[in-house]
């Protein structure tokens, strides 16, 4: 199988039902992503977390999902292609 | 306390209110599971949808039925965490639409 190339990252907390249907939606389509349930955590690192979760989506939603492409090097054709670069 | 117990108890309250619970049970009875867990947890039934912070007295606007509920009941048919809905909403005659935040961003 193709190795995924953008990086999934799911804010979400252990009670909401949202969330798990989220999960339970990127499994059945066997995305890997990397989950954080913020209401897990300790309080510094739920501070850490949220502080976070706001740069991306000021609103603090659970869940949030962040789905990002890394692109190694100067590569102008991968640009084009994950801007949406005509 | 079940989720079950609970869910029973809920629906007779929400009915009195002129309201109900979203129909789809399966979902309920997960949000009903949230707020057990946050009862066990904080000692009061707190959003499951939203970030607790374990202080009563910060928390106390999202300790459920929130105070956001009936506003938003109104304008989107639904509250927040979709547990208490118009029956409106319920039958579909709403558009169905994310309800956003009326929390103070300060939370």
């Amino acid at each position: 199988m193709e190795e995924q190339k953008k990086k999934v990252r799911l804010y979400a907390l252990s009670t909401c039902p949202e969330c798990k249907r989220l999960r339970q939606f990127l499994d059945e389509h066997n995305v890997k992503y990397e989950v954080i349930e913020v209401d897990l955590l300790d309080s510094g690192e739920q501070w850490v977390m949220t502080k976070e979760l706001k740069r991306y989506n000021p609103e603090v939603y659970y869940p949030t999902l962040v789905i990002e492409e890394v692109i190694s090097g100067f590569d102008g054709e991968a640009i084009k292609e994950a801007l949406d670069i005509k | 306390m079940t989720p079950e117990l609970l869910y029973e108890i809920l629906s007779k309250y929400a009915e009195s209110q002129g309201i109900q619970l979203n129909k789809d049970r399966e979902y309920v009875l997960e949000i009903l599971e949230g707020l057990l867990t946050n009862e066990s947890r904080y000692g009061y039934r707190s959003c499951p949808c939203r970030l607790a912070t374990g202080v009563k007295e910060k928390d106390a606007d999202i300790i459920c039925p929130c105070v956001y509920r009936d506003p938003d009941i109104k304008d989107y048919g639904r509250c927040y965490c979709r547990l208490y809905v118009s029956k409106e909403w319920d039958e579909g005659k709403v558009k169905h639409v994310k309800v956003p935040e009326r929390r103070s961003k300060d939370h």
